[in-house]
């Protein structure tokens, strides 16, 4: 376990504690950007158009997709997986990390939160519009009705999909809000305006840091913390039992739950070190995401895409190993050299051999490149999800129903739409959340203070 | 507020917990200790606990039972289908929607067992002893009343490192 002495100072330039709150609030308090406003015109012209296609997926149908009998996952269930993957990583980040004790989390962690309940909130569009009938979602709540099955199917992963992805989303909402609560508290009473000491104040439900609060908060944080880690790596793997259910050739292997979580969460901590390289770029908060910070992420990542290569590699092996005529034929004919040859190696390339270059010293330091990797790393990531749908479903079994996939531009649109989405609401968050724990980023501040020698310095956990 | 506070205000977590454990030896407790961030000695110290981790023990029991209850009720006494060649209690794939579903009902019953027990919900208009309790002070508030013998030794012991106010 590394302690503090061996990771040295976490918040750089000996701050105290007002000055802490101060330069993490400093965004709200501030008057806003005009790149913000910019940004976020952006942002909502992409969300724009993504309303614009799903109104035409809804008023004509799927048959405006570019999904046909034999490629009926296309966009859909890609960007879903995508979406959920990226969301994996906030959960995923606070709580292993909290898990390990790793005190450098509390710099990140609220960042990867909030980031994680876009993302959810995202993937979960995908799959309600890919049902055709949306207006008919309820129909998949097990509750009382009189249809002829009377309900639904426990046995189908679609089924535990739903669950989980419900789940998912109020977890990991509720676990973000909670956290916020002292910070809100730290607003109402900073602030100087008026509206907004009451509107915090509204959101810190009446937080003052008492003991009585603090005991109860961290007695939750123990209880959610310990639960999340569960549902961090259940959710992932329920949805890759969506494909290793079925019985097709390159989906039915039980490498496919840990291979789907260890992809989630590398997607992920990429997208992590994406939005903290902005906000230190945008906020200047480099004395609290430090570099040593980022490096950390980093050498996370190398490992990660070690095991990401492993996974591919082991695939390929096994369909070799296992002599199965349609496993070989998948894997040798179909994804390496067949039509979709360019996904599989951009994925590859992308995911196993680039992140390795975090190896060297020199990269890790250089913003620009870490920033570089990885937006390379999350598309790798697309492409391994292009792989693993279109490249099965295109040549099953039957070579009279195999058919190639290309999309349409609704289906681009809504994705497109999904990605304005997700900027504009981490844009809100800039400007209106602040993006570092205070409170938790206070306590692990005084290992910085030698407190004049004085008196004794306890060390907690 | 009616009755009358004396406040201890310290600057940082040591010289608040050196003050707290002074007074702890002599029999002075505060009514209650504000905090930036959770300080474990004052949370370990005061005469308080909670039981919100075994309150969860057993709502995630409950809600378990529960909910395997209802899949086995509906899917084999109240309306039984074969799917796939499975049994009709397929125990098994239960688990997974079990699993779940039981953390999603510990989560939100947790939530609404602290927010009833801390006292932490939408709507509160906070009691705010000291406005800097929340960024960068440690408070300590003693009930007047009750301390009338001490005063003078816990004024001593606060000025020490803090100060009152």
């Amino acid at each position: 376990m590394f302690n503090s002495a061996v990771r040295g100072k976490l918040i750089d330039g000996d701050k105290s504690f007002s000055q802490i709150s101060k330069e993490i609030l400093a965004p709200i308090h501030a008057k806003t950007p005009l790149w913000w406003y910019a940004a976020m015109l952006v942002s909502l012209g992409m969300f724009g158009f993504g309303l614009y296609c799903k109104y035409i997926t809804i008023s004509t149908g799927i048959g405006t997709w570019g999904v046909n009998n034999s490629v009926a996952w296309g966009w859909a269930i890609i960007n879903f997986v995508w979406w959920i993957g990226i969301g994996h990583a906030g959960t995923a980040f606070s709580i292993f990390l909290l898990i390990l004790r790793q005190k450098w989390r509390t710099a990140i962690n609220r960042a990867a939160e909030a980031m994680t309940v876009v993302a959810v909130f995202c993937a979960s569009l995908f799959p309600l519009l890919h049902m055709g009938r949306p207006w008919l979602f309820f129909f998949i709540f097990p509750y009382p009705n009189t249809r002829g099955p009377l309900w639904v199917n426990f046995n189908s992963p679609l089924f535990w999909d739903f669950v989980a992805i419900s789940a998912y989303l109020l977890i990991s909402a509720s676990f973000w809000y909670f956290g916020m609560v002292p910070d809100f508290a730290t607003i109402r009473d900073t602030a100087k305006s008026k509206i907004k000491k009451a509107v915090y104040g509204f959101f810190a439900f009446g937080w003052t840091g008492s003991s009585r609060e603090w005991l109860r908060f961290e007695g939750l944080s123990f209880v959610l913390g310990g639960i999340a880690a569960v549902l961090v790596v259940s959710v992932h793997s329920i949805v890759s039992t969506d494909f290793a259910v079925s019985v097709q050739a390159g989906w039915h292997t039980t490498i496919f739950p840990p291979y789907f979580v260890i992809g989630a969460i590398f997607s992920g901590f990429a997208m992590v070190l994406t939005l903290v390289i902005t906000m230190r770029g945008l906020y200047n908060m480099n004395d609290f995401i430090t570099d040593r910070h980022v490096d950390a992420v980093c050498r996370i990542l190398i490992f990660i895409s070690l095991i990401m290569g492993t996974a591919y590699m082991t695939e390929i092996f096994i369909a070799w190993y296992s002599a199965s005529e349609y496993e070989t034929y998948m894997f040798f004919k179909n994804r390496l050299f067949g039509d979709y040859a360019f996904q599989f190696w951009a994925m590859f390339t992308a995911n196993a051999v680039i992140p390795q270059l975090f190896w060297f010293k020199g990269v890790r330091k250089r913003m620009w490149i870490v920033f570089i990797i990885s937006i390379i790393i999350n598309i790798g990531m697309w492409f391994e999800r292009f792989n693993i749908v279109v490249t099965t479903l295109s040549r099953d079994y039957l070579p009279a129903a195999w058919a190639n996939y290309s999309p349409t531009y609704v289906e681009v649109g809504f994705f497109i739409g999904t990605l304005g989405m997700f900027l504009a609401g981490v844009l809100l968050f800039f400007r209106y959340i602040p993006m570092i724990a205070i409170s938790e980023l206070k306590s692990v501040a005084k290992f910085d203070k030698p407190n004049n020698g004085q008196l004794k310095a306890k060390s907690h956990e | 507020m009616s009755k009358k506070y004396i406040l201890g205000v310290f600057d940082d977590e040591a010289t608040l917990v050196d003050a707290f454990e002074k007074l702890k030896d002599k029999g002075v407790m505060p009514v209650e200790v504000y905090t930036p961030y959770p300080v474990h000695e004052i949370l370990e110290g005061m005469p308080i606990k909670t039981r919100i981790t075994h309150a969860a023990f057993f709502y995630g029991l409950f809600a378990a039972l529960g909910i395997l209850g209802f899949l086995t009720y509906a899917a084999v006494i109240d309306w039984p289908l074969r799917y796939g060649g499975k049994p009709f209690n397929a125990f098994p794939s239960f688990i997974v929607v079990t699993i779940v579903a039981t953390i999603l009902s510990i989560t939100l019953l947790t939530l609404f067992t602290f927010s009833a027990r801390a006292k932490v919900f939408p709507g509160k208009k906070a009691e705010i002893f000291h406005e800097r309790a929340t960024d960068d002070k440690f408070v300590m508030v003693f009930d007047k009343d009750g301390i009338a013998n001490d005063s003078e030794s816990l004024k001593a012991i606060l000025t020490e490192h803090g100060k009152i106010e």
